[in-house]
């Protein structure tokens, strides 16, 4: 008897914390799993949304497609580029914006806020914002540069292929830094004022203490938000796509981008989840190594 | 044994737990969407529509409507836009779905991928008994018919497309509106001249309909081999140098959508562009009288093409009260609320009387679009159309005028997508 009640109540106990977390894993499954397992179908098939009655199965025939897809292969390439790109300078310039928001001075307070602009407006907004700023015909961007005698004629920044993509790219530095100089400057707040004392008994300069005591003293801060913000920034599409819409030709196509228009545009959702899966797959490696490292800190 | 070890042993430990969720919420870029269940009201009519200007409401329409048909309830519901792309990925995920309107605004480039799912209802019996169908001319009628024959759309507004021209400049430069390919280009060039260009062309989304006049005009069709015949190829050749040779469109044609075009005429930085009706009024409102129009310029042998820019209504087979919404869509494509729905969406009357007395666009602009239907013209009745429109054609014609690609690989491109 003795044992019988005992199994019963461990196996409660057992069970207890699977009840609680069953309503956040029944949540997760239903805006998570399913359509993650929706789209790995989707792949497996010649959907096309406007014939929702002939979906005929073609096993990795979309895989097949994409490896012989010229466009395929720019997007990725430009995804890299994208992301090497936004996501590095955007660090570098939160990171010299941080660690000046960390000195003080009496607009300290005005100027915190401020650069808060940036991350707090819509993506759609900011799109449009810098759409117009590099605008040929009325955009302040031409208009400055002729003014100071640096251009004899307004360049068309979004129509031509070479300076397109950057174009877009520093649109979405503006956009992204202020995360890094905020996540950065939280950091920065909590070394410890005798480090910096110490350092300086040592006689050590400005660029030694920012190296052999700010820096190490944030690297954790530094790598999960470098790590959060790849995953975001790989994903994101919505500058681009109000921007240029991924032209001009395939100029600023990126692989979520080609994925949406193939999918919105073509209506060939089968081959755009297929796009899609792609990318999922490229990113469950930043994902794993940032959850790996979110679970470490959890346990300490 | 270790804390870790003991969590281990009682199934998914917390970190394992972390890791799959977070991996899943975080990897997962693109979710699906869950329908939502269908409604099914009785003599409740949902319809969707979209106007440009989200100040402007149908309410009024509606109310009319309500009281004249007592039994009738019409639940209109503004759908974004989105060029296009946001209101047909929710039209035809709705009819995936199974929640789709009872009716719709739609347009003819996506009447056959409709047409295929067998989403629309044929409106040819209902038609025969409703009185005002002669309100609206043959040639209406026609270009709304789809190719089996059938008649799915009820026309509800049109543009034509036409040019604008700026006759300060063009006195100015000392050349006349031009009629002719030669005309055009000749007039182009005098006025490509002090930070100002010829030619206004819009080569993203939506300019197929400034590419159509020349090259669809110069001989290019969507027949099979249409597009790759010498005529066609001659053609969009002569287009595409307009902008890498003659160089009279703006350097930023190759991504100037509508905005672009709009504000670049209007600010004196563009001679000519192609637009209709719907943006006279801003026209009028910035340049008054140094604005007008002419139907756009015809091919040497006397052909010509305009884009017949469309909007319809149509009824879905899968709608329970198809009779209702019949009735509500033919309300509104009927005289005088035919003319007031124009008043909200800036563009021309499908009805006859309603046309008679038009006092909503300046009168040279009402004239240059009715002048200009004689050659207009609609993109095939394909489900391959609607990705031309919105992404075959922008991509191919910015690589072409980019000089990426020959403008000959632009019309093997074009006809690869229609032909295979």
């Amino acid at each position: 008897m003795t044992s019988l009640v005992t199994a019963g109540a461990r196996s409660r106990a057992l069970m207890t914390p699977y009840a609680f977390l069953l309503p956040a894993l029944v949540v997760t499954a239903a805006v998570i799993l399913v359509p993650v397992l929706q789209t790995a179908w989707m792949s497996l098939h010649d959907f096309v949304l406007f014939r929702p009655k002939d979906v005929p199965f073609i096993g990795f025939g979309n895989f097949q497609r994409m490896w012989n897809d010229e466009v395929f292969w720019i997007s990725l390439g430009h995804s890299f580029l994208w992301i090497a790109l936004v996501v590095g300078f955007q660090f570098l310039l939160g990171l010299g914006a941080a660690l000046l928001l960390n000195e003080s001075f009496w607009w300290r307070g005005i100027a915190r806020s401020l650069i808060i602009v940036p991350w707090a407006l819509p993506s759609v907004i900011i799109g449009l914002m810098w759409t117009w700023m590099y605008d040929f015909n009325v955009g302040v961007i031409n208009d400055g540069l002729l003014r100071l005698g640096l251009i004899s004629e307004p360049v068309a920044w979004l129509a031509h292929p070479d300076t397109a993509f950057y174009a877009v790219i520093l649109a979405l530095i503006w956009q992204g830094f202020p995360f890094f100089a905020v996540v950065v400057l939280a950091g920065l707040q909590t070394i410890p004022a005798e480090l910096y004392e110490a350092a300086e008994i040592d006689g050590a300069s400005r660029f030694q203490k920012l190296v052999y005591v700010t820096l190490p003293s944030i690297s954790e801060v530094i790598a999960t938000a470098l790590l959060l913000r790849t995953i975001w920034v790989a994903n994101s599409l919505d500058v681009i796509l109000v921007m240029t819409g991924g032209g001009p030709g395939y100029a600023t196509h990126t692989l979520p981008l080609y994925a949406f228009l193939k999918a919105y545009s073509g209506m060939e959702f089968g081959y755009g989840a297929a796009l899609a899966l792609v990318l999922t797959a490229l990113l469950l490696v930043v994902v794993f190594i940032y959850v790996r490292r979110v679970a470490r800190e959890l346990s300490r | 044994m270790t804390k870790d070890n003991m969590t281990r042993k009682k199934g998914i430990g917390r970190r394992r737990f972390l890791q799959l969720a977070g991996a899943g919420a975080l990897a997962a870029p693109f979710a699906g969407s869950f329908p939502a269940p269908a409604v099914a009201q009785g003599v409740t009519v949902r319809w969707w529509y979209h106007f440009d200007n989200p100040q402007h409401s149908p309410a009024e329409l509606v109310a009319k409507f309500e009281k004249e048909n007592p039994g009738i309830k019409v639940v209109a519901e503004s759908i974004p836009w989105g060029g296009g792309n946001d209101y047909y990925t929710r039209l035809f995920a709705a009819l995936v779905a199974g929640n789709a309107p009872d009716c719709a605004m739609v347009k003819l480039n996506n009447q056959a991928r409709l047409v295929e799912m067998g989403a629309l209802e044929p409106l040819d019996d209902m038609l025969k008994g409703w009185n005002a169908r002669t309100d609206i001319t043959e040639d209406i009628w026609q270009l709304n018919r789809a190719s089996d024959g059938k008649q799915y759309y009820l026309p509800l507004q049109y543009v034509v497309l036409y040019l604008y021209y700026r006759p300060d400049l063009f006195e100015k430069a000392g050349v006349a509106a031009p009629h002719t390919f030669d005309d055009f280009l000749k007039a182009a060039k005098a006025l490509t001249r002090d930070g100002v260009f010829g030619f206004g062309m819009r080569g993203g989304a939506g300019g197929h309909d400034h590419w159509g006049p020349f090259v669809l005009g110069g001989g290019a069709n969507f027949r099979k081999g249409g597009m790759v015949s010498d005529k066609a190829l001659a053609a969009n050749r002569w287009f595409v140098d307009l902008g890498t040779k003659e160089k009279v469109f703006p350097p930023s044609a190759p991504t100037d959508g509508f905005r672009q075009i709009i504000d670049g005429f209007k600010a004196g930085r563009t001679a000519m562009t192609i637009h209709h009706v719907g943006s006279s009024n801003e026209m009028v409102e910035a340049l008054g009288d140094k604005v007008s129009a002419v139907p756009v310029p015809r091919a040497p042998d006397g052909n010509g093409w305009t884009s017949f820019g469309d909007e319809s209504n149509a009824v879905f087979a899968a709608s329970a009260n198809k009779e209702a919404a019949f009735k509500w869509i033919t309300f509104l494509s009927t005289a005088e609320n035919n003319v007031t729905f124009n008043g909200f969406t800036g563009q021309l009357t499908v009805t006859t009387s309603g046309m008679a007395n038009w006092k909503l666009h300046p009168k040279r602009f009402v004239e240059a679009s009715e002048q200009s239907l004689a050659m207009a013209g609609v993109l095939p009745d394909s489900p391959k159309t609607a990705d031309f429109v919105r992404t075959v054609w922008p991509t191919n014609m910015q690589r072409a005028l980019l000089g990426q690609i020959s403008p000959d690989d632009m019309m093997q491109a074009i006809e690869k997508h229609f032909h295979g």
